[in-house]
């Protein structure tokens, strides 16, 4: 423990503060020698001070404890929930939208209940709601369209990124989380940079054009050695510390956060929208800069379940139990 | 089975001023429920403060779309109309407000976007394209439009000639018009008071009219204007 926190939370912290202090350092060297438009300049610093509002917000819930992470997680949810169902029309569908609304509202209660019987349990119940609760109205005109957006959103934005919030409830929450989030944001600019400097042929023109296949394995080499290495400081002394564990763990966080990057896409591109929202300037909505997180969240939650790298013991049904 | 017919929403991709001034802006959940929580307490005060009285509310259309329109000389006038408004109909009601005043600032949009669904009209810098947004927002939608023909809140309490801007979004379209008179208004809340004084409001609510057959350029617009304050202020004598 370094200052109450396990080390790996300690130097991501420390890394990611470290990294937003020397950025505006390189900016002003590249502006000195001329490397930076004045476009360019205005889009860097709008990006900077995002983050500088962004990191925070996202860092401080998942250190705070237990419960600010699952509260915070909630927030991001029903947030990005809002974006969806504005970009997709959802929202219009008044009944749809407030079941869909308060079933991510049940998924954060049960996961801050530690209550995984009842958050299991929320995944069909909330989706018999949505299609049972439509009858109602009597419109059988557009039933499958507004059920089917209800019910997608709802494994979306409760369930799956629920999985990701339930990961609070492990020994190992707090690292496992910052380092997910870590590797998922770090996976997009690995794509990025090795797309740039090896990408040629396109990894899929329709859905999002500037991704390169060089990219897509330049960023799950680069992004399963950094999970892999976090991995192996956080499961320490567990079954789960071997690289027939960790490098499985890290490709499947790379794999899963570039595909819901490119769901997203997909998405966007049918609805024939740039962004899904206008939330954070330079970055587009919460939506366009989480979207990777959503997979990432269940197919981690079950490996880990599955090869007992969770520690699903601790005190249960803390707000309900006796 | 029909087309996939669901679109993003009209004010989708903008930040959150310009969404609040947005003409095509929709109230999603959030809006809906603070919009809802602000008509039950504005309805609860007049009935109660003000003891308002509705009169000819069976002239009020069943369903969108309609714009309601009245004399103006208080801030209660707008509060007056919507709650007139049988609750079914009350969430498809949008004040038409003064963008200077209504819109001006962050914090002054954010709340009449989020409790007024006012929408705004820019009085210097009204062109024809925002006139023809709201006209299919208003067939469209289909919508309810509160407004006020006189293009000003009165200081005095008289009633000024009402302007022909309204004209261009109802001539030549089956959108039936309600003419209104609000009494009591100006002396329960005045030009320079700070506070509103418990006084009566009662809100005449006359038949409407529809304008379909008058052609939509500036003559049919004044003779829309004309008549509608023939309506208005036959509405005040009785």
């Amino acid at each position: 423990m370094i200052f109450g926190m396990h080390p790996v939370s300690f130097w991501i912290v420390v890394s990611i503060a470290a990294v937003l202090a020397i950025t505006p350092l390189i900016f002003l060297v590249l502006e000195k020698a001329g490397k930076l438009t004045p476009a360019l300049r205005a889009d860097v610093w709008t990006r900077y001070k995002s983050w500088l509002a962004l990191a925070p917000l996202m860092i401080v819930p998942l250190v705070a404890g237990r419960l600010p992470a699952v509260l915070g997680v909630g927030v991001l949810s029903a947030l990005c929930y809002r974006e969806f169902a504005r970009a997709t029309g959802l929202f219009r569908e008044r009944l749809v939208s407030a079941l869909v609304a308060l079933g991510i509202v049940l998924v954060t209660f049960a996961i801050a209940d530690n209550w995984l019987g009842f958050f299991d349990a929320l995944m069909s119940l909330v989706v018999c709601a949505v299609v049972i609760f439509s009858l109602f109205s009597d419109q059988p005109k557009g039933y499958i369209q507004r059920v089917a957006l209800g019910v997608l959103a709802f494994m979306f934005f409760g369930v799956s990124l629920g999985h990701f919030s339930f990961l609070a409830n492990d020994r190992l929450g707090t690292p496992l989380q910052l380092s997910i989030l870590v590797c998922v944001e770090l996976n997009d600019i690995f794509a990025y940079c090795t797309g740039k400097a090896f990408g040629r042929r396109k990894l899929s023109p329709n859905t999002s054009p500037n991704k390169t296949i060089g990219g897509a394995l330049g960023a799950a080499v680069l992004t399963t050695a950094l999970f892999a290495t976090l991995g192996h400081f956080i499961f320490k002394n567990t079954a789960l510390d071997s690289a027939v564990h960790l490098v499985p763990l890290g490709l499947l966080l790379s794999l899963t956060g570039q595909w819901g990057d490119l769901v997203m896409s997909s998405i966007k591109r049918d609805l024939g929208i740039k962004d899904m929202a206008a939330t954070i300037p330079g970055h587009g909505g919460l939506l366009d800069r989480f979207d990777s997180l959503i997979f990432v969240g269940p197919a981690m939650f079950h490996y880990l379940a599955y090869f007992g790298g969770l520690s699903l013991d601790l005190p249960a049904r803390i707000f309900t139990g006796h | 089975m029909d087309e996939w017919k669901y679109q993003p929403a009209g004010d989708q991709g903008l930040e959150p001023t310009a969404s609040f001034r947005s003409l095509k802006r929709e109230a999603g959940l959030i809006a809906s429920m603070t919009q809802a929580a602000w008509r039950v307490a504005v309805r609860a005060y007049l009935r109660g403060y003000h003891r308002l009285r509705v009169e000819g509310a069976e002239h009020i259309p069943a369903k969108p779309p309609f714009v309601m329109i009245a004399n103006h000389s208080s801030h209660l006038d707008v509060l007056t109309l919507g709650a007139a408004l049988p609750w079914q109909l009350r969430r498809h009601a949008f004040p038409i407000a003064a963008g200077d005043v209504f819109f001006e600032t962050p914090a002054v949009s954010a709340f009449s976007a989020m409790m007024l669904n006012a929408l705004p009209m820019w009085r210097k810098r009204c062109g024809s394209h925002a006139m023809q947004e709201l006209r299919d927002r208003l067939i469209g939608d289909p919508a309810i439009y509160l407004l006020f023909p006189e293009g000003k809140r009165s200081r005095d309490g008289s009633m000024s000639p009402f302007k022909p801007g309204l004209g261009m979004m109802i001539a030549g379209a089956p959108v039936p018009v309600v003419p209104c008179w609000i009494d009591g208004a100006f002396h329960a809340f005045r030009p320079e008071s700070k506070f509103p004084q418990p006084k009566p409001i009662t809100l005449r609510i006359g038949p409407p009219l529809i304008f379909a057959d008058v052609a939509n350029e500036r003559v049919g617009w004044q003779d829309i204007a004309a008549r509608l304050e023939a309506a208005v202020t036959a509405l005040r004598g009785k």
